[in-house]
This record gives C-alpha cells, structure tokens and sequence, in this order.
C-alpha cells in the first residue's frame, strides 16, 4: 500500500466513523454491495448532473468532526438519500482547470493548468452525445472562467469534432452583459471574482459578446433579467447556480456539469473566507437537489453525483501552507469523497473501497449506455 | 545539459561572494548531488550572502552531514533523484545561473509527467536522513512563541484554540488590563538577557509597540510599515501583468517568475534605511507569499511561518490585527488596504488558525519538546498554554493575571 493509498484509507476511517457517530448512514463494503435491480440495464431516458464541490476542500473543513459545522445540508439532507464513497483519490494534477478535465475525461491529463487548451482525451459529453446521438444542447458544462472554456470538447486527436458539450462561463456572461449596459455597479464585482490562484491571469478573449447573444437566444433570458438576478446574488458560485437553472428550465439537458468555485479564495490566506465558501458550496449543494427535485423532467430520473476536485495541503506537511493551496501533492490533498444520490442509487450507505475520481466517466456511461473507450477508470460496481 | 560532475568554482562566478566561497568550500560534494535535488540547493545557496545565520548554518551541515556519509549510503539516497527523468528542454536549462527559474520549470515537469509523488518521497528520505543536520541544536532557552488574536473583535460563539486546546492549558479568566504589557516585557527581557541577532522577532499585523524594537534587541516586521512596499510590488504586477507592448497576456509562470525576480530595490528598499538581510526577507514576504500584500493576517501568518522556518528565532511574538474586508481580487489589488472597511470577527477566524499555524511551525524546530506556545484573545480573558510544565489539556477558570501564567509556563 503506497502512501496515498494508506493516508485514503485512515481518511476513509475518519469518514465513515464521523457519519456512523451521527447516526445517519449503514456502512457497507464490497462483501455487501450489489447492484439494484433498477440499474441493471442502462436508462435511456436518464439524466446525470455532476457537481464539483470546489475548488479543494479538506475534510478538516468538511467531513472531519471538527468541520461537520461547515457543511449540514450536506449530512443532513443529502448523505441519508445517498451512497458515499469514503475513499476517492485523484493521482493526478492538483490544478482547478486540469483536475476536472480529468474528472470529465476519465483520464489523468497532463496538461499545464494554466493553458488555455482543450483535454487530450475526449470528455464525458463527447462519448455522450455520439454514442446515444445526443443534439448539442443535451450536454451542458458551467464553470468558472479561469480556463474552464475548453473543458466540454477534447483536442480532436482522439475522437471526431462536433460533438462537445454547451458550456456557459457565467462570469464572462455577467461581465459582457453589464457592459453592454454600460454599467459596472460595485455590488458586481463580487460575481465576477475568477483566478484566485493567479489574479493577474487573464483569460483570452471568449467571445463573451457573441456568445451572450448566443445565450440571450437560446436561455430566453434577455440582458436585463441577468443584471437584475445577478444583483440578489453574492458569489461566483450562485450565479453559476442561477444560470444552470436557466439551462434546466430551457433544455432540461440530460448531463449537466457545474463546477463550483469559491473556496478556493482559500489561495488569500484568509480561513474565515475559505470556510464561509464551504458554507455557501454546502447550502448550493442542496438548493441543486432541490431544484433537480423540484423540475418535473428531472424529478424522479436524474441521479446527482458530487465530488470535490481534489483536496487542500495538510497542516503538518512542511512543504506547503495548511488549506492555503494544494501545492504539495501530499496524501491529504489527493483523498476526497464521492456522494451519489438519485433512483437506483441505495441511500444512507458508505463504500469504504477505494475508488479513484477517473472512475466518474465510464460509470456515467454505464448508467446512460454509451461507451466511454479512452476513459482509464472504472465504473463504480456499487451504484451502477 | 551541463552536468554537476564538470561543475567548477567558475561555474559560479556570477554568484555573490560569499555565496562563491561556500560553493568553493563544498564543490565536490556539490558535484556528486543529481541536478533535482542540486537546484533546489543552488536556489538557496545564490542567495547565500542575504541569508539569516541560521539558514547559512543548516546549509552548512547539510552539506557536511553529505560529504562525511558512506558512499553506499550517499548513492542510495541520491538514487531516487538521479532517477527522476527530465524532459529534453528541461534537462537543456542552465540550471546553475538561474536555479530558481529551473525549479519551477522542474516542477511543473514534475507534476506533468506524474513523477512528483516520487519526488515527494526522495525528498522525504533525504530529510530523514539529514533530519539532525537540518535541525540543527536545541537553542540555548526553550523558544517560546506568543501570538496575539482578536484585535478589535468581540466576543465570539466560535470554539477558539481548538486544535491547540489538547496540547495545552486553557485559562478562561485572564485579567486583560496590562496583559499586552506583559507579554512585551517578557520578550523584552528575553532579548535583553540572550541578546543573538534575528533571535528575537516581533510581527504585527497594524503599527507595532515602540517599546519593543530594535532598541531592546528585537527584529521588528509590521504590516502597517510594510504596506507601502506592497502596493509597489502590486502596482509592478499590474504594469507587467496589463503590459500592451507583450503579444500575448502575460500567464501564470511568467508573472509568478517575474514576482520572484524583484528585489528589495524594486519595491523601494534601498530608499529605506537599514539591514539588508531583513530587507530581502521582508521582500520575500510579499513575492513569494500569496495574500500577504492584501491581508494583514495573512502577513502575520506567512511572516512568522518564514521567520520561524528561515530565522528559526527563540522568541516570536506575532500579533494579529483586523485585515479589510472582502473584496474581489481586482479591487484588493488595487486599494488602500488601510481606508476599507475592517473584518475584525473574520480576522479572529483567520488569527486562531493562524496561532495553529505558529505553533506547528514552531514545533518544526529544533528543541521543540522544550518550546513554549502562548495564544491570547486580545482585551479578553481567553489563553492557552502550552508548556512542559504545564498539564495538556486542562483548563483552569481560576481569576489569574498573564504574568503567573507566564511563569507557570517557565
């Protein structure tokens, strides 16, 4: 057993005995798990959205008992509906942009995080879209800005082009519409908040005004509505919560990807500001369930899946600074957790085996039915 | 690829001078190190010459503990290093002029080719290995480190000290008047009574005490006399970052490297009188710490952290202040810090995590089974203890003053 490995095990002890000590969830194993019935042949008609509660969180801060405080809508209200696997490690780059293309891909990308270039091996939305022939608005990503432009269509090398995923970078949305206003209100600016790891980075131009046009068309939104919305709101990660209901009410698409954000202003050094995120990520986690419950295309059919990117650098490693980054590749920073809740998913129940964050991809494709052929994870036997 | 076996004393002349005779000193274990782990040394050992006594000193039997170890035992240790593969245009870098540039290209490298998790692991053997050479000697005294929390915050719901509550002695009923003063005359008399340059420090998150400075022997670093040169280093950043004359946006490694390339003159040091080896510490406060230029308790955090890890001082006192409020990262890098609205309960949150922090950092140390620790929640009645004369764990709701706790601590 490597060191992550045995770290990802102590990390899954800790897990399952803080939601044993709570009282809300049986613990399984591989011995006790099987598939239900319900699952057995692909569903069709199923919808999946994914949800990444990021960008790195530690369990210090979350499932520790220490940090349950942070996240009750989390233990109280989704984990007795789901299966959670205590033990998900990511080997990969611990980078916002490159971790979750690699979640998206199924394969550890190697790219720089910080280029704005597309996934090497071809996504979730691609296999999606050709294996089921899935129009372009049946797959949607919203992410944050800072590179995210690139996540819903890999590079082509791989597999043919035309197939990506629609995806909507709320910020540059916001930002374009308020200038074509003409107004830039400093009650804004806290929507628009986008590289903490790298303030100075600037994005290449997306398009952001075609594209608005674009959304404009298609989301039924007009300009106004946006600027309007976005003044109730108070983070990156509600509006993107906001616009992926706009997607929802439009196209109900049947793979549905947010990638949430603000915790990473963990990268300022303020630790009342990074457990204020988690605050807010846990609360939007729910409000998402209860919009998927809530939207008859989706009520009864779709199965949620989140799981954070990666983790944060454990206090104790010399090398890095506590949660401030995720610079040093240790153990703690690599383990985090899945939860999946939805029909056919047993509920209030642990996997203590380890599973990786690259085995997402071909277990999507077993519950849809397509075929996931680069992806070098696994389905996950116990919720498929 | 230049190669550390064909390395000379001239390979280095471009390094300062005192820099040139360490190398000279140790150049042919120097040429026995595989080039990951030899640029990691070189990068601290071009800056030799600004370095604090401590740093100079660990570099020193470093490389010592290196040369005397058997050269079965020196191979093994080196091997996982040599193993690690580099890319051609990696490999093709001048490693030795610009060591610095070449790390952060390795890890990159590192990260990109999945080998980082071996190099983490040689990494820590070869601390294990060097552990007494890199820790060096118990101090003199047990160091003590205090931090200040709470500036300006009211009471609060939050459990505070609570990673630290089981390694020490909580007292509930501190008598707040004159505690600070306390607290200064301790450190005070602790430099008066041990007097070692960089030994004794004293951060501050907002204006610092007169009375407790370079005058009684104390190496003194504030935020409110360090902003100014922060603001520069933003103002540069914007300027590289927005330059119109680059074809492109400047990216991540080329503004990250361009931080790293400021010295204490381009952020207005030498405009400022004193010691140029603090001067080229505090500068790498704000190049190489993230937050530290907009946050003042990210400053006292990252500046303690640094000064324990580089200075390695008997005695620390760090004092946490209110930081600004939130704001999105373009407007911090943009404001006057000390004009904004102030977050002092936030500030309490990220001060109690960051009296964790110092004591880990701290612990790191050598003599760290004697070391003191000592948090107090600032006006309040609120410390914690921690001392080997002192029962872990406990907590006392007795009325006491700081000065009985301090020599409970003793």
């Amino acid at each position: 057993m490597d060191a992550i490995s045995r770290v990802a095990h102590e990390r899954a002890i800790t897990r399952r005995d803080f939601l044993r000590s709570v009282a809300i969830a049986g613990a399984g194993s591989q011995l006790f798990s099987f598939a239900p019935a319900l699952a057995l042949q692909p569903q069709r008609d199923r919808k999946v959205v994914v949800v990444t509660f990021g960008g790195g969180a530690r369990d210090k801060e979350t499932f520790a008992a220490e940090g349950q405080e942070n996240i009750p809508h989390l233990i109280r209200e989704l984990i007795p509906q789901a299966t959670f696997f205590t033990q998900v490690v990511n080997r990969g780059i611990l980078g916002h942009y490159v971790a979750n293309a690699s979640i998206a891909t199924g394969v550890y990308e190697r790219f720089d995080n910080f280029a704005h270039v597309a996934p090497e091996n071809p996504t979730v939305f691609e296999y999606f879209r050709k294996g089921l022939r899935r129009p372009a608005q049946d797959a949607w990503v919203i992410a944050p800005s800072n590179g995210f432009n690139r996540i819903g269509q890999s590079s082509g090398a791989l597999f043919p082009g035309g197939y990506g995923a629609e995806v909507v970078l709320p910020k540059e949305l916001l930002a374009s519409a308020a200038q074509r206003e003409d107004m830039h209100p400093e009650s804004l600016d806290f929507l628009l908040q986008d590289n903490y790891e790298n303030p100075f980075l600037v994005s290449p131009s997306l398009h952001a005004d075609t594209q608005l046009d674009r959304l404009q068309q298609i989301l039924r939104i007009s300009v106004k509505e946006i600027i309007a919305h976005a003044g109730t709101l108070s983070s990156a990660d509600e509006l993107s919560v906001f616009v992926m209901e706009q997607v929802m009410r439009q196209f109900s698409p049947s793979l549905l990807w947010i990638t949430l954000h603000d915790m990473d202003v963990a990268h300022s050094g303020a630790y009342s500001l990074y457990i204020d995120a988690i605050q807010r990520t846990d609360r939007l986690c729910a409000e998402i369930w209860q919009k998927i419950e809530s939207h008859p295309e989706y009520k009864g059919r779709t199965t949620l899946v989140i799981l954070p990117d990666f983790g944060r650098d454990s206090d104790f490693d010399g090398a890095g600074n506590g949660f401030q980054h995720h610079r040093t590749g240790d153990a703690l920073s690599r383990t985090t957790w899945i939860m999946a809740l939805g029909p056919g998913i047993r509920e209030n129940f642990t996997v203590d085996r380890p599973v990786e964050s690259v085995d997402l991809v071909p277990t999507i494709g077993s519950w849809m039915g397509f075929e996931t052929p680069y992806a070098k994870g696994r389905p996950v036997t116990e919720i498929l | 690829m230049i190669r550390p076996q064909t390395l000379t004393v001239k390979s280095f002349a471009h390094y300062p001078p005192q820099a040139q005779a360490f190398i000279a000193d140790h150049l042919a274990v120097l040429q026995q190190i595989p080039v990951p782990l030899l640029s990691i040394l070189l990068a601290q050992i071009i800056h030799y010459d600004s370095r604090f006594p401590a740093e100079q000193q660990t570099l020193a039997r470093q490389l010592h503990s290196l040369k005397e170890m058997l050269a079965a035992e020196f191979a093994a240790l080196m091997a996982p290093f040599a193993a690690l593969e580099l890319p051609d245009d990696l490999a093709r870098m001048d490693w030795v002029q610009n060591p610095r540039r070449f790390n952060e290209r390795l890890s990159a490298s590192l990260w990109s080719t999945h080998q980082i998790d071996a190099y983490r692991e040689a990494g820590h053997k070869y601390e294990e290995r060097l552990a007494d050479a890199l820790n060096g000697e118990a101090p003199a005294i047990p160091r003590l480190a205090i931090v200040i929390v709470g500036n300006g915050a009211s009471q609060t719901s939050r459990t505070l000290f609570r990673d630290l509550r089981p390694h020490g002695a909580l007292f509930t009923a501190v008598q707040p008047a004159g505690t600070f003063d306390a607290l200064v005359a301790c450190v005070n008399k602790r430099a008066q009574t041990h007097p070692e340059r960089y030994a004794h420090w004293y951060i501050d998150g907002g204006t610092p005490r007169s009375d407790c400075g370079e005058a009684q022997g104390i190496t003194v670093m504030s935020y409110r006399e360090l902003a100014a040169f922060a603001f520069k280093e933003l103002n540069l950043m914007n300027r590289f970052a927005g330059n119109p004359q680059m074809q492109t946006p400047a990216g991540p490694e080329e503004v990250t490297s361009y931080m790293a390339s400021l010295g204490p003159a381009d952020l207005g040091f030498s405009e400022r009188q004193g010691d140029p080896v603090l001067h080229e510490f505090e500068t790498s406060i704000f190049t190489e710490g993230a937050g530290t230029q907009v946050f003042s308790t990210t400053f006292v955090q990252w500046s303690a952290r640094e000064a324990l890890r580089r200075a390695q001082p008997v005695t620390l006192l760090a004092r946490f202040c209110p930081r600004q409020m939130m704001a999105p990262m373009s407007v911090l890098l943009k404001r006057n810090p000390f004009t904004q609205a102030m977050d002092p309960q936030g500030s309490l949150i990220d001060a109690d995590m960051g009296a964790w922090y110092t004591w880990i950092n701290q612990a790191r140390l050598a003599g760290a089974d004697q070391a003191r620790f000592l948090v107090w929640f600032e006006e309040h009645e609120l410390a914690l203890a921690i001392s080997p004369s002192l029962p872990r764990g406990t907590v006392s709701a007795s009325a006491v003053t700081m000065q009985q706790v301090l020599q409970w601590m003793d």
